[in-house]
């Protein structure tokens, strides 16, 4: 479970969250949608305190956290509940597709080799990377380095994983493949929040979808909902940008 | 002409007996600069409270300052005002200050290698649960070591040049050696090539060494 309350941030002078509540229960999917700027990345990097708030409480698993006050330790075990997977892939580029899923297993996790090989290849098959073990990161396409992220991911068998846009960085040909397997591990019952523009998936698969702006969450609910009967004013402006040209004529 | 090419080649066996010396104060130098130079790096590129302050004003002042002057006041200044330094001999006083000189040149080598790693490095490292400090072990140094590997081995060949300084503190080295049988003999310009063609065929060893370490450190970002 991760709850969040009262959530604030700003960076010098420029107000990017302001007073954000979200509960997202084990095994849910949630989405996260909104306009750029609107503080979605910011949100969602406060939940590992890879940007510190200022001001609210993060609960994940069996971690609480008051960012008024915590102590390194309880940062480093509230970065242990979650994996992220990034915009930009982010894989450790002097390690080989295995060595990235199994890095943190070797390092974190104080597990065996074999062990962790096991776990890494059965990963990797999972993302459908198996052919792939021994390759260096720039050798891969970045649908392939996103699978092996997400593989990374899921290898620290993380109480929720955050997923920052994840197919924004990829060319269009390659935004499938990435989003399947998001959308099996979705199926398995991960709690999973994901910030994405790809709104025909995040109906697909999230369980509740967050509409944000201005670093307020503005709307949320059930996908049906808020896609086809947003109540607020800017969640349907926002929306209508996504609809095909065809319907704004209509 | 006057040049005598077998008094060259006749040399150069007894120049080569101070081989060792030298490679013993390039050797220990650059493994104290290193470490020096990593904890430099570290704490400017970190920007830890006063160290930083302090650590900016060592590399200035080793950076700035000829190193023959450096180790001027290492060998005869600073027993003077701290006596315990007046047992270091001379050798020890030239290691010492070519550590302290290259140093300085390497924590902005460090420094600069560190700041190329992506810090989306650091942040994936982070969010898949390390600690800072395993993950710059594992990923951000690693990485950091193959950017500074060019610059550092540049350090490495001039500072295998400036051990011949310490000739001037009195260390019987290569290039001292060099000098006292010049002026035995009279023939300097065969004296000193040979010297030249002893620090000119250890920097050819040394490159070759370090195009090997950059070709393997360099595997995993090969398309
Ligand atoms: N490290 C930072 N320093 C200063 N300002 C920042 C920083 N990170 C983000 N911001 C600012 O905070 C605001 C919110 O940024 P954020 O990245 O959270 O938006 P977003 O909703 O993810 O946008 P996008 O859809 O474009 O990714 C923006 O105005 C951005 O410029
Ligand atoms: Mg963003």
């Amino acid at each position: 479970m991760i709850k969040v309350t009262n959530l604030h941030k700003t960076f010098n002078d420029l107000v990017v969250l302001q007073g954000i509540d979200i509960e997202v229960k084990r095994g849910e999917v949630v989405a996260i949608i909104g306009p750029s700027g609107s503080g979605k990345s910011t949100l969602l990097r406060c939940l590992n305190f890879l940007e510190i708030p200022d001001q609210g409480v993060i609960e994940i698993g069996e971690v609480t956290i008051d960012a008024k006050q915590y102590t390194q330790k309880e940062v480093h075990q509230l970065r242990q509940q979650t994996a992220m997977v990034f915009q930009n892939y982010n894989l450790f580029k002097n390690k080989t597709a295995l060595q990235n899923i199994t890095e943190s297993l070797l390092i974190t996790k104080k597990m065996k080799q074999g062990e962790a090989n096991q776990t890494g290849e059965a990963l990797l098959e999972q993302v459908g990377l198996s052919e792939k073990a021994g390759s260096y990161p720039i050798t891969l396409s970045g649908g392939q380095q996103q699978r092996v992220a997400i593989a990374r991911a899921l290898a620290v068998s993380p109480h929720a994983i955050l997923l920052d846009e994840p197919t924004s960085a990829l060319d269009p040909e390659l935004v499938a493949e990435v989003l399947q397997v998001i959308k099996a591990i979705a199926e398995k019952k991960t709690t999973m929040v994901i910030v994405t523009h790809e709104m025909a998936f995040a109906r697909q698969v999230a369980d509740k979808v967050i509409f944000m702006a201005d670093g307020k969450i503005v709307e949320q609910g059930a996908p049906a909902d808020i896609f086809d009967r947003p109540s607020n004013e800017r969640t349907k402006r926002f929306l209508q940008q996504f609809s095909a040209p065809e319907s704004v004529i209509s | 002409m006057n040049f005598d090419g077998l008094y060259m080649l006749e040399v150069l066996p007894t120049l080569l007996k101070y081989l060792p010396l030298t490679l013993l104060m390039a050797f220990v130098s650059m493994f104290f600069a290193i470490i020096m130079g990593l904890f430099l790096a570290l704490i400017t590129k970190n920007q830890v409270p006063v160290l930083h302050q302090l650590a900016k004003v060592y590399i200035s002042f080793f950076r700035a300052t000829p190193t023959l002057v450096q180790l001027f006041i290492i060998y005869y200044g600073l027993p003077q005002v701290i006596p315990s330094f007046s047992v270091l001999n001379a050798l020890t006083a030239a290691i010492i200050g070519l550590s302290f000189k290259n140093s300085a040149y390497l924590a902005e080598i460090f420094r600069a290698a560190l700041h190329s790693v992506d810090h989306g490095q650091l942040e994936a490292c982070l969010a898949v649960g390390m600690t800072k400090s395993q993950a710059y072990r594992r990923i951000i140094l690693p990485q950091a070591t193959r950017n500074a590997i060019p610059a550092t081995g540049n350090t490495f060949i001039g500072l295998i040049k400036e051990t011949s300084l310490a000739f001037t503190l009195g260390v019987a080295e290569l290039f001292a050696q060099g000098k006292m049988m010049a002026s035995s003999s009279l023939k300097y310009l065969e004296t000193y090539l040979a010297v030249a063609i002893v620090y000119w065929g250890i920097t050819i060893l040394y490159s070759l060494v370090q195009e090997w370490m950059e070709n393997k450190l360099s595997k995993p970002y090969r398309n």
